[in-house]
């Protein structure tokens, strides 16, 4: 043992080789991994992706496609997207929910006012009653990356069909969006395309022009169609505005003209009311911007 | 690259952008949209009013004001930064008067809040304000004026301008329908700034405000009320031009 200028006593490495005292350091060190490791451990699990059933809320023992043979797979993923769809295709039609993936992130932000505790996010899944290979996923939470494959095997499973068609919805800032055009000359909100190589059908808009990129829940899932050859287009809207807006929502309207969502939004002037009742309902009251 | 210059106000990216200052550009943008026309003998302005808290006093949000007797100023952006500015043009503005002994011009007005916005993108420690304005009004020499100022510290004139959200889409209305003709009665240059609005307010003409001075009269706010005489005139007669503007806009 030394004593320091500052008068700390600490422990002097020694050059002769391992003493008894080593063996106590090793238990010290081996007790730190082993709290190191439970640590992860636990957040690991905080952080797993749970998809359980709508009644039961019970896990759900195969991915839900397994489980749930689809021939249409509909996204949303944002709140703009999910109050498009809830609006015009959720309104025209009867659905079922047929489940839900629970998750927890650092962006979950809200608090559970009863048990103190940041409240767990949802992505929840329905199927048309009169049509049951079609689904639906609402997602308004934000999916970290380490949840995002997850979040595909628990939904696509480790061995998707290939003959289903997946759209995705979801919304974007103008500023990510690479051009040589100053972002005040864009007209958002505007939809681009990014289709897999094995879809063949022509996109509502046009295609996203390189370099763009996409990102997160998105991209994941795009990237797994492509992998395995399932037909997949993510419509992309840039908008100006990232919280829910009319604007923005409706920009989505092309898309129902592609064959994934034809048919079903049936009342589109009804539909057009019911958004605008949800964008004004859930607007936030900020004088922040006049 | 973006990432490692748009911290500082002062630092200049090696393409020569100034990112704060564009980033306030886009504060603009999460303002609502306002419309400016300059008629031949009026000048409009016409903003989208942002939906009011219930418990909220409307009176208390604005976003037209008069900054002198003959000379108004609407605002997308900040609503903090606007009435700083604001503020200090009406100081400016008794300030002149005092002083010369003459109203200011609105080109002097607009120069004094540019000069303010630029001032405050060359100071460390302070960021460009995220306002534009539209600043209208008639000098002594009987002739309407139309102002566009923008975070940056640029102002120019305009015959017809749009700022705020949807700008672009309205400012391409304008440049279709807008025509010397079309404003040289001022009916008319109150129609058109209604019916550039309608492009993009949503929920119709219950959320909108007007402004308008006229030569050597006092500045006029429509309320809503009196705004439905023209609503009304414009939907019985102007339904296929809104129709297929909007089918155009959306192709």
């Amino acid at each position: 043992m030394a004593a320091t200028f500052f008068g700390e006593v600490v422990k002097t490495p020694c050059r002769a080789g391992a003493e008894d005292d080593d063996d106590e350091e090793e238990e010290e060190r081996r007790r730190e991994a082993l709290e190191d490791r439970e640590v992860r451990r636990q957040l690991a699990r905080k952080r797993e992706v749970r998809l359980l059933r709508r009644q039961t809320k019970t896990a759900l023992e195969v991915s839900l496609l397994e489980k749930y043979p689809c021939s249409k797979f509909i996204i949303a993923i944002g709140n703009n997207a999910v109050a498009f769809l809830s609006s015009f295709v959720m309104n025209s039609g009867v659905w079922e929910e047929v489940g839900c993936a629970k998750l927890w992130n650092e962006w979950c932000r809200t608090m559970d006012a009863v048990h103190m505790c940041p409240t767990e996010a949802y992505c929840v899944f329905y199927h048309l009653k009169s049509n049951p290979s079609v689904f639906l996923c609402q997602c308004s939470c934000y999916v970290a990356e380490d949840q995002q494959y997850q979040w595909l095997e628990k939904v696509f499973g480790s061995c998707p069909k290939k003959n289903m068609q997946v759209t995705v919805l979801t919304c974007r800032h103008v500023t990510d969006y690479k051009t040589s055009e100053s972002t005040g000359s864009l007209p958002s909100p505007f939809l681009r395309a990014l289709k897999t190589q094995s879809f063949k059908d022509p996109a509502c808009c046009s295609l996203l022009e390189q370099p763009n990129i996409v990102h997160d829940l998105p991209a994941a899932v795009l990237s797994y169609c492509q992998v395995w050859q399932i037909p997949a287009i993510l419509y992309l809207c840039y908008t100006d505005v990232m919280k829910l807006d009319l604007l923005t929502a409706e920009a989505f309207k092309p898309v129902l003209s592609s064959r994934s969502l034809k048919g079903l939004a049936k009342d589109i002037a009804h539909s057009s009311e019911t958004l605008k009742k949800l964008t004004t309902a859930h607007e936030v009251q900020s004088n922040i911007y006049t | 690259m973006a990432s490692r210059y748009d911290r500082a106000i002062t630092v200049f990216s090696p393409d020569g952008h100034l990112f704060q200052v564009e980033y306030a550009q886009e504060a603009v943008k999460k303002g609502s949209t306002v419309v400016g026309i300059r008629g031949t003998n009026i000048v409009v302005l016409g903003v989208e009013k942002k939906s009011v808290a219930k418990l909220q006093d409307e009176r208390t949000v604005r976003k037209i004001c008069a900054l002198d007797d003959h000379v108004c100023m609407a605002f997308a952006g900040l609503t903090a930064d606007a009435r700083v500015i604001i503020n200090r043009a009406q100081v400016e503005c008794q300030s002149h008067k005092l002083t010369v002994e003459d109203s200011v011009t609105i080109e002097y007005i607009t120069r004094f809040i540019a000069t303010l916005k630029q001032k405050y993108t060359q100071s460390n420690g302070r960021r460009p304000f995220g306002i534009s304005a539209l600043i209208v009004g008639f000098d002594d020499d009987g002739i309407p004026r139309l102002y566009q100022t923008d975070p940056s510290g640029t102002y120019h004139a305009w015959k017809a301008n749009a700022i705020g959200r949807s700008a672009k889409t309205v400012r391409e209305f304008l440049e279709k329908n807008y025509s010397e003709d079309a404003v040289s009665n001022d009916s008319e240059a109150i129609k058109l700034a209604i019916r550039a609005l309608l492009e993009v307010v949503q929920s119709g003409g219950k959320n909108i405000e007007l402004a308008i001075i006229r030569r050597n009269q006092p500045l006029k706010a429509f309320t809503n009320p009196s705004l439905c005489g023209y609503l009304e005139v414009l939907r019985s007669l102007h339904r296929p031009i809104f129709s297929d503007f909007a089918i155009r806009r959306n192709t």
